[in-house]
């Protein structure tokens, strides 16, 4: 056993995929899809401490600052975060399940050549999300779960709820 | 046990309040158990933590009889999920509880689908949380292969065979 884990190590040049949701609902819909980037090497970003017993489990992973409104200096903070996370892993997708912290990590992925995800939450029943809106032209496939939204955005698409 | 939860992020003061006031009263049929944040008031009358990791949730919300919750999605799709009788009090604008009354939209939604139970005023909770022992949620329909098709596919047209974990 610890030959062929040896041997995949070996391999693994770098994380292909980075996944980005603030815990509760987001991490929650975003898992509830995790098995399409089941079978590529993925690293994990989120902003609370209690995601990490989860993300211990699941590879890599890095708790970043809480940004949004009223927050400018944890904003701040985590933009820089983002910015040296990106740099470091040059994912080639993000896949962001739709919360703040989501917005940065994919503005600066795609500045560095990576494709973006954008699920945004079921809870976005009357508009797509503010950081959604304010991502969209940055968001290469951006999935929304409310099927009256897709007559508003061109962009966006439709599948069904994750939930 | 009934889990009262209001998420990690914000306290919920109006919501664990009345509830711990019904419970002191002896209205509620059950006991309670609260993750209720982090927060200046501190219940009397129930057993409470301030957060619950992850694991730690999903263990208390399966051993639960029901949830009462703010209307958070991640703890709707739990209970979706799971089939969890759910009363759910909306965080609201008025109150300062949230940014927006997206929690009510949310909350209407689901009740009017038959997923949920809501209540929007605190004062009548004790009624609200005993109809949970006989309401029975409407079965979800699960949608989520088709999104996670979807991201595969992309996935797929995007990334070469090298980039997969096991060649």
């Amino acid at each position: 056993v610890n030959g062929f884990t040896i041997n995949i190590m070996k391999h693994k040049k770098k994380n292909i995929i980075g996944i980005v949701a603030s815990p509760g609902g987001h991490l929650t819909q975003l898992l509830q899809v995790s098995k399409a980037w089941s079978n590529y090497s993925a690293f994990y970003v989120s902003t609370h401490m209690s995601a990490i017993p989860l993300f211990k489990k699941m590879g890599k992973f890095y708790i970043i600052e809480e940004s949004g409104r009223g927050r400018l200096f944890g904003t701040l903070k985590s933009i820089f975060t983002c910015l040296v996370i990106v740099n470091k892993e040059r994912p080639k997708v993000i896949i962001s399940g739709g919360s703040g912290c989501g917005t940065f990590l994919c503005l600066f992925g795609k500045l560095f050549g990576s494709k973006t995800i954008w699920l945004d939450s079921v809870a976005n029943v009357e508009d797509i999300s503010l950081s959604g809106r304010v991502i969209l032209p940055f968001i290469d496939l951006f999935i929304v779960q409310w099927e009256h939204l897709t007559k508003r955005y061109k962009k966006v698409e439709y599948y069904g709820k994750v939930i | 046990m009934i889990f009262l939860t209001v998420g990690s992020m914000l306290p919920f003061d109006r919501l664990v309040k009345s509830v711990d006031i019904a419970a002191g009263k002896g209205e509620i049929n059950d006991t309670i158990f609260a993750q209720i944040g982090s927060t200046e008031f501190l219940p009397k009358y129930i057993d409470y933590v301030e957060t619950l990791n992850r694991i730690e949730y999903m263990e208390v919300f399966k051993s639960s009889k029901a949830v009462i919750s703010h209307a958070g999605i991640g703890t709707i799709s739990i209970a979706l999920k799971y089939r969890k009788p759910l009363l759910v009090v909306p965080r609201l604008k008025k109150y300062n509880e949230i940014v927006n009354n997206h929690q009510l939209n949310t909350a209407n939604r689901f009740l009017n689908e038959g997923y949920i139970l809501k209540s929007d005023d605190t004062n009548m909770i004790s009624e609200r949380i005993n109809e949970l022992s006989k309401f029975i949620p409407k079965k979800r329909t699960d949608n989520s292969y088709r999104v996670e098709k979807k991201i595969n596919d992309y996935l797929k047209k995007i990334l070469d065979k090298t980039d997969l974990l096991y060649k």
